[in-house]
Protein backbone atom coordinates (compact mmCIF):
# COMPACT_ATOMS: atom_id res chain seq x y z
CA UNK A 1 0.00 0.00 0.00
CA UNK A 2 1.43 3.29 -0.79
CA UNK A 3 0.36 6.58 1.05
CA UNK A 4 1.92 8.91 -1.49
CA UNK A 5 -1.38 10.87 -1.65
CA UNK A 6 -1.14 11.72 1.61
CA UNK A 7 1.68 14.39 1.56
CA UNK A 8 -0.75 15.89 -1.63
CA UNK A 9 -2.49 19.03 -0.41
CA UNK A 10 -5.79 18.17 0.72
CA UNK A 11 -8.77 20.22 0.11
CA UNK A 12 -12.79 20.80 0.37
CA UNK A 13 -14.70 21.56 -2.78
CA UNK A 14 -14.01 24.65 -4.21
CA UNK A 15 -16.55 26.27 -7.07
CA UNK A 16 -15.67 30.02 -8.75
CA UNK A 17 -18.40 32.45 -8.15
CA UNK A 18 -21.40 30.11 -7.68
CA UNK A 19 -20.96 28.84 -10.73
CA UNK A 20 -23.90 26.92 -12.12
CA UNK A 21 -26.46 28.41 -9.78
CA UNK A 22 -27.59 30.93 -12.49
CA UNK A 23 -25.70 29.89 -15.60
CA UNK A 24 -22.87 27.80 -16.29
CA UNK A 25 -19.98 30.09 -17.06
CA UNK A 26 -16.59 28.05 -19.08
CA UNK A 27 -13.56 29.27 -16.29
CA UNK A 28 -11.01 28.56 -19.28
CA UNK A 29 -10.15 32.11 -20.58
CA UNK A 30 -7.07 31.27 -23.03
CA UNK A 31 -4.71 28.45 -24.37
CA UNK A 32 -1.57 28.61 -25.49
CA UNK A 33 -0.68 25.77 -27.91
CA UNK A 34 3.02 26.66 -28.59
CA UNK A 35 5.38 24.07 -30.63
CA UNK A 36 8.01 24.24 -33.32
CA UNK A 37 7.18 23.88 -36.98
CA UNK A 38 10.20 21.47 -37.46
CA UNK A 39 10.87 19.00 -35.08
CA UNK A 40 9.15 15.60 -34.75
CA UNK A 41 8.11 15.81 -31.20
CA UNK A 42 5.30 18.60 -32.44
CA UNK A 43 3.91 16.59 -35.08
CA UNK A 44 0.62 15.74 -32.90
CA UNK A 45 0.29 19.56 -32.13
CA UNK A 46 0.80 20.83 -36.08
CA UNK A 47 -1.68 17.83 -37.04
CA UNK A 48 -4.20 19.39 -34.86
CA UNK A 49 -3.92 22.34 -35.83
CA UNK A 50 -4.26 21.85 -39.80
CA UNK A 51 -7.15 19.33 -39.10
CA UNK A 52 -9.21 20.02 -36.14
CA UNK A 53 -8.33 23.34 -34.39
CA UNK A 54 -11.05 25.47 -36.26
CA UNK A 55 -13.59 22.99 -35.30
CA UNK A 56 -12.97 23.23 -31.07
CA UNK A 57 -12.89 26.97 -31.62
CA UNK A 58 -16.07 26.98 -33.38
CA UNK A 59 -17.63 25.06 -30.37
CA UNK A 60 -15.45 27.00 -27.58
CA UNK A 61 -16.21 30.24 -28.19
CA UNK A 62 -15.68 31.61 -25.25
CA UNK A 63 -11.83 30.54 -25.23
CA UNK A 64 -9.15 32.15 -26.69
CA UNK A 65 -7.03 30.17 -28.26
CA UNK A 66 -3.17 31.70 -29.50
CA UNK A 67 -0.62 29.76 -31.66
CA UNK A 68 2.89 30.67 -30.70
CA UNK A 69 5.39 28.88 -33.13
CA UNK A 70 9.10 28.44 -31.65
CA UNK A 71 12.07 26.73 -32.58
CA UNK A 72 13.47 23.60 -31.33
CA UNK A 73 11.46 23.16 -28.51
CA UNK A 74 9.00 20.43 -27.14
CA UNK A 75 5.39 21.70 -27.44
CA UNK A 76 3.14 22.38 -24.51
CA UNK A 77 -0.50 23.70 -24.25
CA UNK A 78 -0.42 26.48 -21.96
CA UNK A 79 -4.30 27.17 -20.16
CA UNK A 80 -4.94 30.28 -18.18
CA UNK A 81 -8.49 30.12 -15.85
CA UNK A 82 -10.47 32.95 -15.06
CA UNK A 83 -9.53 33.05 -11.30
CA UNK A 84 -5.81 33.88 -12.70
CA UNK A 85 -4.61 30.13 -12.48
CA UNK A 86 -1.96 28.92 -15.15
CA UNK A 87 -1.88 25.25 -16.14
CA UNK A 88 0.79 23.77 -18.64
CA UNK A 89 0.67 20.25 -20.06
CA UNK A 90 3.60 18.26 -21.56
CA UNK A 91 2.45 17.83 -25.12
CA UNK A 92 5.80 15.77 -26.43
CA UNK A 93 4.97 13.04 -28.93
CA UNK A 94 1.01 13.78 -28.26
CA UNK A 95 -1.30 12.73 -31.13
CA UNK A 96 -4.05 15.06 -33.13
CA UNK A 97 -6.33 13.08 -30.54
CA UNK A 98 -4.22 13.10 -27.44
CA UNK A 99 -4.10 17.14 -27.92
CA UNK A 100 -7.56 17.65 -28.19
CA UNK A 101 -8.73 15.34 -25.31
CA UNK A 102 -6.04 17.20 -23.12
CA UNK A 103 -7.77 20.50 -24.60
CA UNK A 104 -11.14 19.54 -23.64
CA UNK A 105 -10.15 18.55 -19.61
CA UNK A 106 -8.46 22.19 -19.60
CA UNK A 107 -11.93 23.97 -20.86
CA UNK A 108 -14.20 21.73 -18.81
CA UNK A 109 -11.92 22.46 -15.70
CA UNK A 110 -12.28 25.58 -13.52
CA UNK A 111 -8.65 25.56 -12.20
CA UNK A 112 -5.59 23.68 -11.46
CA UNK A 113 -6.57 20.28 -10.30
CA UNK A 114 -3.85 18.71 -10.15
CA UNK A 115 -1.76 18.30 -6.52
CA UNK A 116 -5.20 18.52 -4.73
CA UNK A 117 -6.62 15.93 -2.87
CA UNK A 118 -10.35 16.10 -2.50
CA UNK A 119 -11.51 15.28 0.96
CA UNK A 120 -14.70 15.16 0.82
CA UNK A 121 -17.00 14.42 -2.84
CA UNK A 122 -19.81 16.43 -1.71
CA UNK A 123 -20.15 20.14 -0.52
CA UNK A 124 -23.00 21.82 1.42
CA UNK A 125 -24.46 25.00 3.02
CA UNK A 126 -27.27 23.07 4.63
CA UNK A 127 -25.55 20.09 6.69
CA UNK A 128 -29.10 19.17 8.30
CA UNK A 129 -33.07 20.28 7.40
CA UNK A 130 -35.00 18.00 10.02
CA UNK A 131 -32.14 18.27 12.96
CA UNK A 132 -29.66 16.62 13.78
CA UNK A 133 -29.49 13.13 15.27
CA UNK A 134 -29.13 13.11 19.41
CA UNK A 135 -29.12 10.58 21.53
CA UNK A 136 -33.03 11.22 22.59
CA UNK A 137 -34.59 11.18 19.54
CA UNK A 138 -37.45 9.21 19.45
CA UNK A 139 -37.39 8.05 23.06
CA UNK A 140 -39.90 8.89 25.29
CA UNK A 141 -39.67 11.71 27.49
CA UNK A 142 -40.68 10.03 30.91
CA UNK A 143 -36.90 8.67 30.53
CA UNK A 144 -35.89 11.72 32.28
CA UNK A 145 -38.47 11.00 35.20
CA UNK A 146 -36.91 7.16 35.85
CA UNK A 147 -35.69 6.46 38.91
CA UNK A 148 -32.47 3.98 39.46
CA UNK A 149 -31.82 1.52 40.10
CA UNK A 150 -34.75 0.48 37.31
CA UNK A 151 -36.21 -2.76 36.88
CA UNK A 152 -37.63 -2.37 33.91
CA UNK A 153 -34.07 -0.25 32.22
CA UNK A 154 -32.03 -2.68 33.26
CA UNK A 155 -33.06 -5.66 31.75
CA UNK A 156 -32.25 -6.88 27.99
CA UNK A 157 -33.47 -4.50 25.20
CA UNK A 158 -34.10 -7.23 22.98
CA UNK A 159 -33.77 -10.67 25.29
CA UNK A 160 -36.03 -13.72 24.49
CA UNK A 161 -38.76 -15.38 26.45
CA UNK A 162 -38.02 -17.15 29.32
CA UNK A 163 -39.62 -20.62 29.18
CA UNK A 164 -41.30 -19.36 32.56
CA UNK A 165 -42.88 -16.24 30.72
CA UNK A 166 -44.06 -18.53 28.27
CA UNK A 167 -45.77 -20.86 30.68
CA UNK A 168 -47.22 -17.90 32.35
CA UNK A 169 -48.28 -16.73 29.21
CA UNK A 170 -50.24 -20.28 28.41
CA UNK A 171 -51.79 -20.04 31.63
CA UNK A 172 -53.37 -16.74 31.43
CA UNK A 173 -54.55 -17.33 28.24
CA UNK A 174 -55.76 -20.82 29.23
CA UNK A 175 -57.34 -19.30 31.72
CA UNK A 176 -58.94 -16.36 29.58
CA UNK A 177 -60.14 -19.36 27.07
CA UNK A 178 -62.78 -20.87 30.43
CA UNK A 179 -63.61 -17.31 31.56
CA UNK A 180 -64.83 -17.27 27.49
CA UNK A 181 -66.24 -20.62 27.81
CA UNK A 182 -68.16 -20.78 31.18
CA UNK A 183 -70.03 -17.39 30.52
CA UNK B 1 -55.02 -2.88 -12.68
CA UNK B 2 -56.59 -4.21 -9.83
CA UNK B 3 -59.02 -1.61 -7.29
CA UNK B 4 -57.60 -0.36 -4.47
CA UNK B 5 -58.28 1.26 -1.35
CA UNK B 6 -56.58 4.86 -0.59
CA UNK B 7 -54.71 3.66 1.44
CA UNK B 8 -53.43 0.54 0.35
CA UNK B 9 -52.46 3.15 -2.52
CA UNK B 10 -50.14 5.40 -0.27
CA UNK B 11 -48.58 2.17 0.67
CA UNK B 12 -48.06 0.48 -2.54
CA UNK B 13 -46.36 4.21 -3.95
CA UNK B 14 -44.87 6.02 -0.97
CA UNK B 15 -44.80 5.59 2.61
CA UNK B 16 -45.44 8.75 4.30
CA UNK B 17 -44.31 10.05 8.14
CA UNK B 18 -45.20 12.79 9.64
CA UNK B 19 -41.79 13.69 12.07
CA UNK B 20 -42.50 16.86 13.89
CA UNK B 21 -42.85 16.05 17.23
CA UNK B 22 -46.23 17.76 17.72
CA UNK B 23 -47.58 15.67 15.02
CA UNK B 24 -45.91 12.53 15.82
CA UNK B 25 -48.68 9.69 16.08
CA UNK B 26 -48.63 7.82 19.37
CA UNK B 27 -48.36 4.25 19.30
CA UNK B 28 -50.74 3.80 21.98
CA UNK B 29 -50.24 -0.85 21.24
CA UNK B 30 -47.25 -0.26 24.37
CA UNK B 31 -47.63 3.35 25.20
CA UNK B 32 -47.20 2.20 29.26
CA UNK B 33 -43.25 1.19 28.84
CA UNK B 34 -40.73 3.39 28.71
CA UNK B 35 -38.94 1.70 26.49
CA UNK B 36 -41.95 1.64 23.90
CA UNK B 37 -39.88 3.96 21.69
CA UNK B 38 -36.58 2.32 21.75
CA UNK B 39 -38.60 -1.06 20.69
CA UNK B 40 -40.10 0.10 17.83
CA UNK B 41 -37.57 2.06 16.26
CA UNK B 42 -35.12 -1.10 17.33
CA UNK B 43 -32.92 -2.92 14.36
CA UNK B 44 -34.72 -6.59 15.02
CA UNK B 45 -36.50 -7.75 11.76
CA UNK B 46 -40.14 -6.88 11.66
CA UNK B 47 -42.60 -9.65 12.27
CA UNK B 48 -44.22 -11.16 9.52
CA UNK B 49 -47.58 -9.39 8.81
CA UNK B 50 -50.65 -11.04 7.17
CA UNK B 51 -52.53 -8.21 5.61
CA UNK B 52 -56.12 -8.00 5.55
CA UNK B 53 -57.27 -6.18 2.19
CA UNK B 54 -60.46 -4.54 4.04
CA UNK B 55 -58.49 -3.16 6.39
CA UNK B 56 -57.30 0.41 5.83
CA UNK B 57 -54.10 0.41 7.00
CA UNK B 58 -53.13 4.50 5.52
CA UNK B 59 -52.42 7.17 7.82
CA UNK B 60 -55.42 9.49 8.12
CA UNK B 61 -55.98 11.50 5.33
CA UNK B 62 -55.98 14.70 6.86
CA UNK B 63 -51.92 14.46 7.41
CA UNK B 64 -51.56 13.95 3.45
CA UNK B 65 -54.21 16.97 2.77
CA UNK B 66 -51.98 18.77 5.08
CA UNK B 67 -48.69 17.79 3.56
CA UNK B 68 -50.82 19.06 0.05
CA UNK B 69 -51.39 22.40 1.82
CA UNK B 70 -48.26 22.83 2.67
CA UNK B 71 -46.70 22.46 -0.52
CA UNK B 72 -49.67 24.06 -2.45
CA UNK B 73 -49.29 27.45 -0.09
CA UNK B 74 -44.99 26.70 0.15
CA UNK B 75 -44.87 26.48 3.66
CA UNK B 76 -42.53 23.47 3.65
CA UNK B 77 -39.88 25.35 3.55
CA UNK B 78 -36.36 23.84 2.86
CA UNK B 79 -36.30 20.42 1.21
CA UNK B 80 -33.96 17.52 0.70
CA UNK B 81 -33.83 14.74 -1.42
CA UNK B 82 -31.76 10.99 -1.57
CA UNK B 83 -31.54 10.65 -5.30
CA UNK B 84 -29.02 8.06 -6.86
CA UNK B 85 -26.68 8.76 -9.47
CA UNK B 86 -24.45 6.35 -11.28
CA UNK B 87 -25.31 3.74 -8.42
CA UNK B 88 -24.60 6.06 -5.59
CA UNK B 89 -26.94 7.40 -3.18
CA UNK B 90 -26.37 11.05 -2.45
CA UNK B 91 -28.02 13.22 0.01
CA UNK B 92 -29.18 16.50 -1.36
CA UNK B 93 -30.15 19.91 -1.15
CA UNK B 94 -30.73 23.11 -3.19
CA UNK B 95 -27.17 24.70 -4.10
CA UNK B 96 -25.45 21.75 -3.31
CA UNK B 97 -22.21 20.41 -5.21
CA UNK B 98 -21.65 16.60 -5.53
CA UNK B 99 -19.08 14.98 -7.40
CA UNK B 100 -20.22 11.82 -9.47
CA UNK B 101 -17.05 9.68 -10.32
CA UNK B 102 -16.22 7.44 -12.84
CA UNK B 103 -16.62 8.19 -16.46
CA UNK B 104 -20.07 9.91 -17.14
CA UNK B 105 -21.66 11.11 -20.46
CA UNK B 106 -23.19 14.71 -19.64
CA UNK B 107 -21.27 17.55 -20.84
CA UNK B 108 -20.18 20.49 -18.85
CA UNK B 109 -23.43 23.52 -18.88
CA UNK B 110 -25.85 20.68 -19.45
CA UNK B 111 -28.60 20.73 -17.26
CA UNK B 112 -30.00 17.47 -15.74
CA UNK B 113 -32.94 16.00 -14.39
CA UNK B 114 -32.43 13.16 -11.24
CA UNK B 115 -35.63 11.57 -11.69
CA UNK B 116 -34.17 8.27 -9.12
CA UNK B 117 -35.28 10.14 -5.86
CA UNK B 118 -35.52 7.57 -2.75
CA UNK B 119 -36.55 10.14 0.11
CA UNK B 120 -38.06 13.50 -0.23
CA UNK B 121 -38.45 15.16 3.39
CA UNK B 122 -38.83 19.18 4.14
CA UNK B 123 -38.85 20.20 7.91
CA UNK B 124 -41.79 18.44 8.69
CA UNK B 125 -42.71 15.57 6.39
CA UNK B 126 -40.88 13.03 4.52
CA UNK B 127 -42.09 11.04 1.49
CA UNK B 128 -40.24 7.57 1.63
CA UNK B 129 -40.29 6.10 -1.93
CA UNK B 130 -40.29 2.02 -1.73
CA UNK B 131 -38.16 1.60 -3.50
CA UNK B 132 -38.66 5.01 -5.35
CA UNK B 133 -40.97 7.91 -5.13
CA UNK B 134 -43.45 8.19 -7.43
CA UNK B 135 -42.14 9.21 -10.54
CA UNK B 136 -42.78 13.20 -12.09
CA UNK B 137 -43.82 13.99 -8.02
CA UNK B 138 -40.33 15.60 -7.02
CA UNK B 139 -38.29 17.35 -9.70
CA UNK B 140 -34.60 17.53 -8.76
CA UNK B 141 -32.65 19.72 -11.65
CA UNK B 142 -28.79 19.71 -11.39
CA UNK B 143 -26.21 21.90 -14.14
CA UNK B 144 -22.82 20.34 -14.81
CA UNK B 145 -20.22 22.89 -14.33
CA UNK B 146 -17.21 20.71 -14.23
CA UNK B 147 -15.32 17.96 -15.50
CA UNK B 148 -12.14 17.11 -14.23
CA UNK B 149 -9.80 14.40 -13.20
CA UNK B 150 -8.93 13.31 -9.53
CA UNK B 151 -5.56 13.09 -7.84
CA UNK B 152 -2.97 10.43 -9.00
CA UNK B 153 -3.87 7.49 -7.01
CA UNK B 154 -1.33 4.72 -6.74
CA UNK B 155 -2.32 0.67 -7.10
CA UNK B 156 1.00 -0.95 -5.44
CA UNK B 157 0.75 -4.55 -5.91
CA UNK B 158 3.77 -6.98 -4.15
CA UNK B 159 4.14 -10.68 -3.30
CA UNK B 160 7.13 -10.89 -0.79
CA UNK B 161 9.97 -13.20 -1.47
CA UNK B 162 8.44 -14.01 -5.14
CA UNK B 163 10.55 -10.90 -7.18
CA UNK B 164 6.69 -9.91 -8.23
CA UNK B 165 6.16 -5.80 -7.65
CA UNK B 166 4.08 -3.75 -9.88
CA UNK B 167 3.00 -0.13 -9.35
CA UNK B 168 -0.15 1.37 -11.38
CA UNK B 169 -0.74 5.10 -11.56
CA UNK B 170 -4.45 5.94 -12.64
CA UNK B 171 -6.93 9.32 -12.56
CA UNK B 172 -10.77 8.60 -11.77
CA UNK B 173 -12.87 10.99 -14.04
CA UNK B 174 -14.51 13.50 -12.07
CA UNK B 175 -18.09 15.39 -12.31
CA UNK B 176 -19.45 18.50 -10.27
CA UNK B 177 -22.95 18.31 -9.76
CA UNK B 178 -24.75 21.78 -8.91
CA UNK B 179 -28.16 21.11 -7.56
CA UNK B 180 -30.58 23.98 -9.15
CA UNK B 181 -33.68 23.10 -7.40
CA UNK B 182 -35.76 20.30 -5.58
CA UNK B 183 -39.62 20.62 -6.21
CA UNK B 184 -42.80 19.22 -5.63
CA UNK B 185 -46.14 18.91 -6.53
CA UNK B 186 -48.87 19.19 -3.72
CA UNK B 187 -50.29 16.19 -5.43
CA UNK B 188 -49.07 13.52 -2.47
CA UNK B 189 -50.98 10.28 -2.70
CA UNK B 190 -52.54 10.48 -5.98
CA UNK B 191 -50.65 8.62 -8.57
CA UNK B 192 -52.06 8.19 -11.96
CA UNK B 193 -53.67 4.47 -13.10
CA UNK B 194 -50.97 3.74 -15.02
CA UNK B 195 -47.47 4.15 -14.15
CA UNK B 196 -43.41 3.32 -15.45
CA UNK B 197 -44.29 4.04 -18.65
CA UNK B 198 -42.93 7.62 -18.77
CA UNK B 199 -39.68 6.23 -20.58
CA UNK B 200 -40.77 3.53 -22.48
CA UNK B 201 -40.96 3.94 -26.34
CA UNK B 202 -43.69 2.22 -28.30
Amino acid sequence: MSNSHLFLKPAFITTPGQNGVGRYVCQLQRVVLKFCMSHGSSRGVREFIETRLLEFVKESPEVAVYLKPRRHKSPIIKAEYLNGETQWVNARQFTDDEVLKWLNLLKSQSSNRSGVRLRKLMHTDFPSIQGPWTPYLFRDPQLNLARFPSEELSRPLHGTKTATQQLFEIFEKQKAAQNANSS
Amino acid sequence: MAKLLPGLLLSNFSKLSLNSLQNAPKFTACANSILSRAEKYSTQHTPYEIVNDDQDYGLPNDTIEKVNHQIAEKQQGRLFAVVQVCGKQHKITQRDVLIVEGYWPPECGEKILLNKVLVLGAAEFSLIGRPLVQQGLVNVEATVIEKTLSHTKTHFRKKRRKQYMRTKFFKIPQTFLRINSIKVSPDVNNPPEVQGLDNVIF
